[in-house]
């Protein structure tokens, strides 16, 4: 995979971030240097090799039984937004999906 | 002239009737009052951790187990990323490399008798988003987060369906299944039961599909039939034209009847699917399956069937009376309570059913057992149907607790069959009426409804008229 600057752009649109030039220079080497070590593992053959999804599988998951725990009011729902208007969250007014 | 074939695909997203919500303790909470059912995990505070609801599993095995489709015993949770107000984690728990089932079928009866299998690709458990509003401020979208969370199971078909018709036949089937099977209200109109339509042509006899476009959230059965033909319309108009489209997503819009792109799918959300880590695989166990499977009620299918091949009632009747669990269950406790089939089922249909008005069947206010004497009176030719269903019903409906019998009785429609009673009522007709009785035995005929009508009148109307004229033509041959 080649990091180039059609990629970055990409990026930078799927994560919401906008990266100034010099920022954009950096990631480009991190990323590289990160892919680089995916090829590394990549030259082991794990072809009969199940994958392993989670660390602890062996263990069953937590399971919740079906029943409703402790709610937030609406004012402390709110409380954390950064904008609100009782009793919404708001967010700038965007198009419909 | 090429000939084209409508080929089309479902992606039904079913909300399922839990208490609380997919990986929290919310409550779910139709129409409530917005933001008074979330909590730090559902509003994606930091350091909060999903857990996994044991309902929201038993449930899509239920429907996984109703369609015979293979379980996954070990299945797993995945992250799709998408940045969107409605989501305030910036991703939705689904599954995607292990759901939690595969393969299935759903078998639909279409309006001629006909039925067609539609094959389930697999079914996968997700939780639903929040709520965007766009149109009560002018500066602001609005976002209520009480419905992120609520457990979802979608439902992929094949591409099995080929016109509107069937599209409605399989949303409908699937419907009426969820419905009995408990696992979701399966209402449309509020969101319950949501379907992507992916709909295709291509020339009939070729293998190669046509580029698929999908038409978004559809909201009714009538929508979706609506969609279907609008858009293999405007497919096949296009592709006549030579001209060729790019996969899309679209709306469409029930007031015009019409779809509009949303966005092209050329330039395809990359969601980039990981397994979540804060969510261990859920892991099934044989035992478990035949738990689930031991609870299953009898399907609608299997019930009609019943209907039919054990009751001996018509297609019609069975239809209605499968139609809804509560019903079926209703004409089966009577049927063990000795009631009449045929009698029970009619007078389901014309009476009760359109007396209930959609209401719930446990709002009938009439006891069962009084529903019994009612049919037995039919039954036993104490009141004739039709004065069952004209009087005796309507006086059963405003004193639903008074025996039947009684109300008969107070209404004077209780036929009399007695012998000896009538006879006696003949007797005072013939005396009463010694001229007209005379002129009969020498031969005018005609005076015999005269006396036939002297007969009832004297009963009140409650003789049974076959048994007063055998006593009246015996009365007057002896």
């Amino acid at each position: 995979m080649v990091i180039d600057d059609a990629l970055i752009s990409k990026l930078e649109k799927l994560s919401r971030l906008e990266l100034r030039e010099e920022e954009k220079v950096k990631v480009k080497e991190d990323l590289n240097k990160m892919l680089g070590m995916f090829d590394k593992l990549n030259e082991v053959d794990t072809n009969d090799v199940e994958p392993l999804r989670y660390v602890l599988d062996e263990h069953s998951s937590a399971i919740r039984d079906d029943v409703v725990g402790e709610e937030l009011d609406n004012h402390k729902a709110l409380q954390n937004a950064e904008e609100s208007k009782k009793p919404f969250f708001v967010v700038p007014k965007f198009l419909k999906k | 002239m090429v000939q084209y074939q409508t080929v089309v695909g479902l992606e039904v997203h079913i909300q399922m009737n839990t208490y609380s919500k997919a990986f929290c303790g919310d409550a779910l909470s139709f129409g409530a009052e917005p933001n008074t059912h979330v909590s730090t995990i559902s509003l994606a505070h930091p350091g909060t951790l999903p857990k996994p609801n044991k309902e929201h599993i038993n449930k899509g095995l239920k429907l996984a187990l109703s369609l015979n489709s293979e379980v996954n015993k070990v299945n797993a949770f995945d992250r799709k990323h998408y940045y969107y107000a409605d989501s305030p984690k910036a991703y939705q728990i689904t599954q995607d490399r292990l759901p939690i089932c595969v393969g299935g079928a759903l078998e639909i009866e279409l309006a001629d008798g006909s039925k067609k299998n539609v094959r389930i690709h697999h079914m996968h458990m997700e939780e639903d988003a929040g709520k965007t509003i766009h149109d009560i401020d002018t500066q602001y979208s609005m976002v209520d987060l009480n419905r992120a969370g609520t457990p979802l199971l979608e439902l992929v078909t094949e591409p099995d369906l080929n016109s509107g018709d069937e599209v409605l036949a399989f949303i409908a089937q699937l419907q009426q299944l969820v419905r009995y099977l408990g696992i979701s209200d399966g209402d449309m109109e509020k969101g319950s039961l949501r379907c992507d339509v992916n709909i295709s042509v291509n020339p009939v006899g070729s293998k190669i599909l046509g580029e698929r476009c999908e038409v978004k959230n559809v909201n009714s059965k009538k929508n979706a039939k609506a969609a279907v033909l609008y858009e293999s319309q405007r497919q096949i108009a296009l592709l006549e034209k030579g001209l060729t489209f790019n996969k899309q997503t679209l709306h469409f819009d029930p007031e015009s009847g019409r779809t509009s792109p949303m966005r092209d799918k050329e330039d395809a959300d990359d969601y980039r699917y990981f397994p979540d880590p804060d969510l261990p695989p859920i892991r099934i166990s044989q035992s478990e399956i035949d738990e689930i499977q031991e609870l299953l009620p009898a399907l609608p299918w299997e019930v009609k069937k019943k209907m039919k091949e054990q009751v001996k009632l018509n297609e019609y009747d069975s239809t209605i009376l499968s139609s809804d669990k509560k019903i079926a269950d209703y004409f089966f406790n009577l049927l063990e309570q000795k009631a009449n089939p045929k009698l029970l089922a009619n007078l389901m249909i014309n009476k009760i059913l359109p007396h209930l008005n959609g209401k719930e069947m446990s709002s009938i206010e009439i006891e069962e057992d009084v529903i019994i004497s009612f049919l037995s009176l039919i039954e036993n030719e104490k009141v004739s149907p039709s004065t069952a269903y004209q009087k005796l019903w309507p006086a059963l409906i405003d004193n639903p607790s008074k025996p039947p019998k009684d109300l008969a009785q107070s209404l004077g429609i209780l036929q009399i069959k007695d012998d000896g009673i009538i006879s006696k009522i003949i007797e005072e007709v013939i005396s009463e009426n010694s001229v007209q009785a005379e002129e009969y035995r020498k031969g005018k005929k005609k005076v015999f409804g005269f006396l036939i009508g002297q007969a009832m009148r004297k009963s009140k109307g409650s003789a049974a008229p076959d048994v007063v004229k055998k006593a009246l033509m015996d009365a007057l041959h002896n």
